[in-house]
């Protein structure tokens, strides 16, 4: 599989310990450019430390660009971040947040 | 799961890079905008443009030659394949940012004269620490000392530089904007390939975090000179005078007002932004962050 085969947001997730129904997100093309087109609406810019990160997006550690899925994420969520093709996972923050963890 | 470096490829290159963000770009920014009047015209303000591009280009020129000889060393296909796209992404950026130096008004003969007078020293020396684990085909230390350290520092630097130039010169703005983009994937590179590697040769890591820290070292002694020198100071209030507050625009950066802030404020958030960087990045690949001595304060 090349990497332009990989589809980062969609139903890679695998976060399922809690079994309530996911939300689900319709996604559209923020203007993210440094991905192949078809991949662009799972991405889009981190605006800073004021920047409101939805339920369904993660913040890249590796290169600050917000990951996007198609579904409500949970912990145990694994995501590809296509801007620096990095594998990560979605952990409980200690505030009571979701992170994100680099997958090497 | 399938085998990370498999993403590594030159069709994705070409699909995220060219064929992206810098689709339609002369230089990496838009044909029609050139650099401004004021910054051309004011002697002041285009010697620190001059000053502030001519480290631009060493960094780069540095990059360029680390990448490359990268190439040659790197263990399997995929690594070398996307070390030859990132030694194009950085001839990209020593080519741009040297454009940049004839827009500023550098002539062609000039050109190595101008980058030999402002080069700052510190950052050659950083330089040389990285080149010299490159001549020795030292693959490991190679990429940590490029992918994590330099395209690290590079990062954030770009980042800072875009912010402050959003408003009053989107050209160069939009130039660090695509650089931005390909630093992305180079520290991706660097941590992913880094990550699975220093692991296999964990008696590597005592060598490679005394590379770290020596390089960070020469890092902040070119933050030092440069933003603690009298020129810097005058430049700054120049700048400040020249352009009213509504060109200067929205400059906030790691909660910093760049457009308002002293120079010393500008160092101390630039170098605590890189250095906090490093150390999540070698946290997350096994190594550890090793502090640095603090440049003394040049006279």
């Amino acid at each position: 599989m090349s990497s332009v085969d990989v589809d980062p947001g969609a139903d890679r997730t695998r976060g399922d310990a809690d079994e309530t129904p996911r939300r689900r997100y319709e996604l559209e093309d923020l203007g993210f450019d440094e991905v192949p087109k078809k991949y662009r609406k799972f991405y889009r810019r981190w605006n800073g430390p004021g920047d409101t990160i939805a339920p369904n997006e993660a913040l890249c550690p590796v290169c600050k660009v917000i990951i996007r899925s198609p579904r409500e994420l949970r912990a145990g969520d694994r995501l590809y971040c296509m801007a620096c093709m990095t594998r990560v996972r979605i952990v409980a923050g200690e505030n009571g947040g979701l992170e994100t963890e680099t997958l090497y | 799961m399938t085998n990370f470096l498999d993403a590594y490829s030159i069709q994705y290159w070409l699909e995220s890079c060219p064929q992206g963000y810098l689709m339609d770009t002369d230089y990496g920014h838009p044909a029609d905008e050139k650099e401004p009047a004021l910054v051309i015209e004011d002697p002041v303000l285009r010697d620190a443009a001059i000053r502030t591009t001519v480290q631009l280009v060493v960094g780069e020129r540095c990059a360029l030659a680390s990448s490359s000889g990268l190439v040659g060393c790197a263990p399997d296909a995929p690594s070398q394949c996307f070390l030859a796209t990132q030694t194009l992404d950085e001839a990209r950026h020593v080519e741009v940012f040297t454009q940049r130096l004839y827009d500023l008004g550098v002539k062609k003969k000039e050109l190595e004269d101008v980058i030999a007078r402002y080069a700052n020293p510190n950052l050659v020396k950083f330089a040389e620490i990285l080149l010299e684990k490159v001549d020795k085909k030292d693959f490991v230390a190679g990429v940590v000392g490029q992918n994590v350290v330099l395209e690290g520092m590079a990062f954030s630097v770009f980042e800072m530089m875009e912010t402050v130039n959003r408003d009053p010169n989107p050209k160069f703005a939009h130039t660090l904007t695509g650089t931005i983009a390909d630093e992305r994937r180079h520290v991706g590179f660097g941590e992913n390939r880094i990550g699975s590697l220093i692991r296999q040769y964990p008696e590597r890591k005592s060598e490679i975090e005394q590379m770290q820290k020596d390089m960070s070292y020469f890092m902040l002694a070119t933050f030092a000179d440069n933003f603690r020198s009298n020129e810097m100071q005058q430049e700054v209030e120049h700048a400040r005078d020249e352009l009213d507050a509504g060109a200067r625009g929205d400059a906030t950066w790691q909660g910093v007002n760049l457009a308002q802030a002293e120079p010393a404020e500008i160092e101390a958030v630039l170098s605590d932004t890189i250095l906090k960087d490093f150390q999540a990045r070698l946290g997350r690949i096994g190594l550890a962050y090793q502090t640095p001595a603090k440049p003394r304060v040049a006279a």
